[in-house]
């Protein structure tokens, strides 16, 4: 399992890796430097649009989990207690905008593609290695705490009940986690240098995403939209 | 020679005592190199010497000669100019995973992609250590969602898949079921042909079958070094515990040393 990655075969599944990272940064600085409320929040909606257009309403409704709190407390702080609700409106359509455009390129931009799209462009290993190796690092990290969680439970500690009884059981739980990824970090060491991590040539991408002329215009004119639009801000 | 050892001594940081002791040996291609012993004999750090990991990698205070492939392993040059022609197997899939891998695929390619070789170069030899570990069928999976055995398989093609000159191997075969490790120790002779193959291993029901050599160590002591049916069937070899279950039967009912090895040898013996 890869962590937020949703298989495909869509434009975004098939569109250059770079392609949707350049979307997901014109989308931050277009959702800061639109006129506010009206532009934060058509970009939200376009982006809920494409979303389901793309097929991937699970982007919505993780968006939608991170969001509502802080929707709620966006609420509370600028609609009832700073009575400025057009504050609380913009901040919440900004804050969605960007958490939709980055879910959609979690969803769509496999990791290996990723990896080998900057490994092509000459990226250093370790760079390339430290992106790829945190994003499989947690869900091997999810399955060795449960377990640990099990092997706990069967010495007869107990992790559920009160707060107290769930806080005092971290302790337990916590330490051989450390102390196991501390030790596999050496292992792992040894065996990455054994495989060829000192060489001395560049790694070869295995796989290089098919890049186009097209791709290229619009990662272009999406830059340059963007450096227009806060020129623009930054003059008026 | 392919490693070549002189009078080598290698102790852990926070160590009082030596993990490796004055070891000397030479090992040629065309040979499979047995390295066995009690627990904290010394085996694993033996190979990791020769691999250059220790001090490079466990830290530790080396001294002696190491030469493979004509070079100090421990040294950032003698790194450089082996990456790859070194493999090394150790006996825990999980932590040799690349983490940078999200097919088995990828994860025998690992390897050769970090030496830089061409594409076509990688996809031939990839596959061929895939089918030579018949894990070719797995190619697609994740390797993470694999068993310990299979990973292991994939582990053993991806060190292959690099074409390394002395393989090193730590336990290869621990994750292994009986059918799988008696196939991966049988397969060990036919790539000792073009290479150096040392195999520490407490498995020695099957090491002896496969093992053209012997280096029984004792507290980082190397006390012996010879043919295997020799070593192993020496009377110090069985009486601690470093032989065959035939060779321990064999003592237990009061055959003179020279125990044989193999049921086969066994037969052989009670005809004569």
């Amino acid at each position: 399992m890869i962590v937020g990655y949703v298989a495909g075969k869509g434009p975004l599944h098939e569109a250059h890796p770079f392609t949707g990272l350049v979307l997901a940064g014109t989308v931050v600085i277009l959702a800061v430097a639109l006129p506010a409320p009206q532009g934060p929040a058509a970009l939200a909606v376009a982006l809920t649009a494409l979303a389901l257009l793309a097929g991937l309403p699970r982007v919505l409704l993780t968006a939608l989990s991170f969001s509502m709190p802080v929707w709620f407390f966006l609420g509370v702080i600028h609609g009832v207690i700073g009575d400025a609700p057009l504050r609380a409106l913009t901040v919440g359509a900004q804050i969605a905008a960007i958490l939709i455009a980055f879910l959609l390129v979690l969803a769509t931009v496999h990791p290996a593609r990723l990896v080998d799209a900057l490994l092509q462009r000459g990226v250093p290993f370790s760079l390339a290695y430290l992106l790829a190796g945190a994003l499989q690092a947690v869900p091997r990290l999810r399955r060795q705490a449960a377990d640990i969680v099990n092997a706990q439970r069967c010495r007869g500690l107990r992790v559920r009940g009160s707060v107290w009884r769930r806080v005092r059981a971290i302790v337990p739980l916590a330490i051989p986690l450390v102390l196991g990824v501390l030790g596999e970090v050496d292992e792992r060491a040894m065996t990455l240098d054994a495989r060829g991590v000192a060489a001395p040539a560049h790694r070869t991408a295995l796989k290089p995403p098919p890049d186009s002329i097209p791709q290229r215009i619009v990662r272009w004119l999406l830059t340059a939209a963007a450096a227009a639009l806060i020129v623009w801000r930054i003059a008026g | 020679m392919s490693v070549r050892l002189g009078g080598v001594s290698f102790r852990y940081p926070g160590s009082d005592t030596d993990a490796l002791h004055e070891v000397s040996v030479a090992l040629r291609p065309g040979e499979v190199t047995l390295v066995t012993g009690r627990l904290g004999a010394g085996c694993s750090t033996l190979l990791l010497v020769m691999a250059g990991l220790a001090p490079q990698a466990t830290n530790g205070t080396r001294t002696g000669e190491v030469t493979t492939l004509d070079r100090d392993p421990a040294t950032r040059d003698g790194r450089k100019v082996l990456a790859g022609r070194v493999g090394l197997l150790l006996p825990t899939p999980w932590t040799q995973l690349s983490g940078m891998s999200f097919t088995v695929e990828e994860e025998v390619a690992f390897g050769p992609a970090n030496l830089g070789w061409r594409r076509p170069r990688i996809a031939e030899t990839v596959e061929w250590a895939m089918e030579r570990f018949e894990v070719a069928h797995l190619a697609r999976r994740d390797p993470r969602t694999l068993s310990g055995g299979e990973l292991q398989c994939v582990m053993f093609a991806g060190v292959l898949a690099m074409e390394p000159e002395v393989l090193l191997l730590d336990e290869p075969a621990l994750e292994l079921d009986p059918a799988g490790a008696a196939s991966m120790y049988e397969m060990l002779p036919s790539l000792a042909e073009e290479r150096t193959v040392v195999l520490a291993s407490t498995d020695l029901d099957r090491a002896v079958a496969v093992a053209h050599r012997a280096l029984l160590l004792d507290r980082g002591s190397l006390v012996a070094d010879g043919p295997a049916g020799e070593v192993l069937g020496s009377d110090g070899a069985v009486a601690t515990g470093c032989s065959t279950t035939i060779a321990e039967i064999a003592r237990a009912v009061g055959l003179t040393p020279g125990y044989p090895l193999t049921v086969a040898d066994a037969v052989q013996r009670m005809r004569r």
